[in-house]
């Protein structure tokens, strides 16, 4: 009887993981086997203007989203460290408010970004007539990026920092090495999976975040904008030959990265 | 010479007193009490881990009270010995002197000094997490011993080593002590380690110092006889 519970429960348990892999693995397949070479060619190297437009928007992608996440790996060490390692009054609400991008719909964080840094933003009421704006340029897809990956650098260090034990550091501490130096010469040593980690994910978050994006600065186009933008005047061919470039270009990082981890 | 007066350290729910407490230099000091009495938290104190409410800690009548645990130098060495696993046993233990200016002769003459006497000559490539208990807690104590100071905190350093190595480990503990002439401040609540090592031996009870005794006197006190008595089924039960 036991036994056969217990093979049920298995029975059960293959089953549920295997709807998962599938409910991911579906819509992958499916994209590829909506790609049309033809188009393909077309976009990327045959039309100008469409190859033009790609590319850029390709380009520009990339190069922003590194910029925002080198941005927020400076950020993110001392913040997820403080955070991991001292307590204070205020912490936890510190934390909260580090996550509400986390929880904000997308088209709400561009209509925030656009508030604070935008045209009639609060940052020009501040500074009172002077000219400030974000909107339909590099740095608001810069700042929209990194305000919806912001929570998963700092997030992902802090767990980091937060996993190596605080007696090799009082440790250090009491052999007479000052705490910066401990912090560079062991603590961030040790803390290296997790901030490649961090960085990897907030970067894909910035790659593929398009909502926020579509407020704060349509021009010029990224990547998620213009597959939205054929995706709506040319229909699901052309959307899907891009999303098939930007996916493949995902999966051979992320696949060079898990290599590298693993040796 | 250490002096504590009127030591009050609060630790989440727990309040730790020491009234006063004078630990002479080159002495081996032993503080003792059952689990959870305030011991780790009177050694971080001491390391300036932990910041007391109030009271001082005087070393050579000199207040280093709010010194910070870098600029007072009393390394410690924990019960888990807490070696640094990205750093091979050689980076581990001259780690405290790297940053330090230290004249290269005189900081290889005195690291292999300690090498010898730990006998760790043929570990020094390996990564911690390769080395057995005994191997650790002896690197533990190299690295201690490598910045040459004057105090060592020890947090229960032979708790983890079979019946074997504990009685190896106290003869080596004995025997550097004599031979680098430090201050031993060494936390434990085995009564076998306590008599053998200890010259004297504070005892902690409810996060309160009850006194300091010289190990004879401190097995004649109620304190004491607890330990012997724990002691006595074995004796019993062989007879």
């Amino acid at each position: 009887m036991n036994k056969m519970n217990t093979e049920k429960f298995l029975i059960l348990l293959y089953s549920v993981s295997s709807l998962a892999i599938l409910l991911i693995l579906l819509p992958i397949i499916a994209l590829y086997l909506m790609g049309d070479p033809e188009i393909f060619y077309k976009i990327l190297f045959q039309d100008p203007i469409l190859s033009k437009e790609s590319w850029s928007a390709l380009f520009l992608t990339f190069e922003i989203s590194i910029l925002s996440t080198v941005t927020l790996l400076v950020i993110g060490i001392p913040v997820g460290y403080v955070l991991a390692r001292f307590d204070f009054k205020g912490k936890s609400v510190l934390e909260a408010i580090i996550d509400i991008p986390l929880l904000t719909p997308h088209i709400i964080a561009g209509i925030m970004v656009i508030s604070a840094f935008g045209r009639s933003g609060i940052i020009n009421k501040v500074l009172m007539g002077q000219y400030f704006s974000v909107e339909d340029n590099v740095l608001g897809i810069l700042l929209a990026m990194m305000f919806v990956s912001i929570p998963i650098m700092i997030d992902t260090i802090k767990v980091g920092f937060a996993s190596i034990d605080r007696n090799l550091e009082l440790v250090a501490r009491s052999l007479g090495v000052s705490l910066h130096r401990v912090f560079l010469s062991i603590t961030l040593p040790l803390s290296v999976k997790n901030i490649v980690a961090g960085c990897i994910l907030s970067w894909a978050r910035a790659v593929s975040e398009i909502g926020a994006i579509l407020i704060v600065a349509y021009y010029p186009k990224t990547i998620n904008v213009l597959i939205y933008e054929w995706y709506t005047t040319y229909g699901l061919k052309y959307a899907v030959t891009l999303s098939i470039l930007l996916l493949s270009i995902f999966m051979v990082i992320f696949a060079s990265i898990w290599v590298i981890y693993r040796r | 010479m250490i002096e504590i007066k009127g030591l009050i350290v609060t630790f989440k729910d727990f309040k730790l007193e020491i009234p006063y407490l004078r630990i002479k230099d080159g002495e081996y000091f032993i503080v003792m009490g059952p689990s959870g009495v305030g011991k780790t938290v009177f050694l971080h104190t001491l390391a300036g881990f932990i910041k007391p409410n109030s009271g001082r800690i005087l070393i050579d009548n000199l207040d280093i009270t709010d010194t910070r645990p870098e600029e007072r130098g009393f390394p410690i060495v924990p019960e888990e010995y807490c070696l640094f696993p990205n750093m091979t046993v050689y980076e581990n233990i001259v780690f405290g002197l790297k940053f330090r200016g230290f004249k290269r002769d005189d900081l290889e003459k005195r690291i292999k000094d300690i090498i010898n006497a730990l006998e760790i000559d043929q570990i020094l490539d390996r990564q911690p997490d390769t080395l057995s208990a005994g191997e650790k807690q002896r690197v533990a104590i190299a690295r201690a011993l490598a910045v040459n100071p004057r105090v060592i905190l020890l947090d229960e350093p032979l708790r983890n080593l079979d019946p074997k190595l504990h009685g190896k480990a106290r003869e080596l503990l004995k025997r550097l002590h004599l031979k680098f002439k430090f201050t031993a401040i060494h936390v434990t609540h085995n009564i076998v380690e306590a008599i053998i090592l200890g010259e004297r031996i504070a005892y902690l009870e409810d996060g309160r110092l009850i006194g300091v005794f010289n190990p004879k006197d401190f097995l004649k006190t109620k304190y004491g006889k607890l330990y012997l008595e724990a002691l006595k089924p074995i004796k019993e039960h062989l007879t």
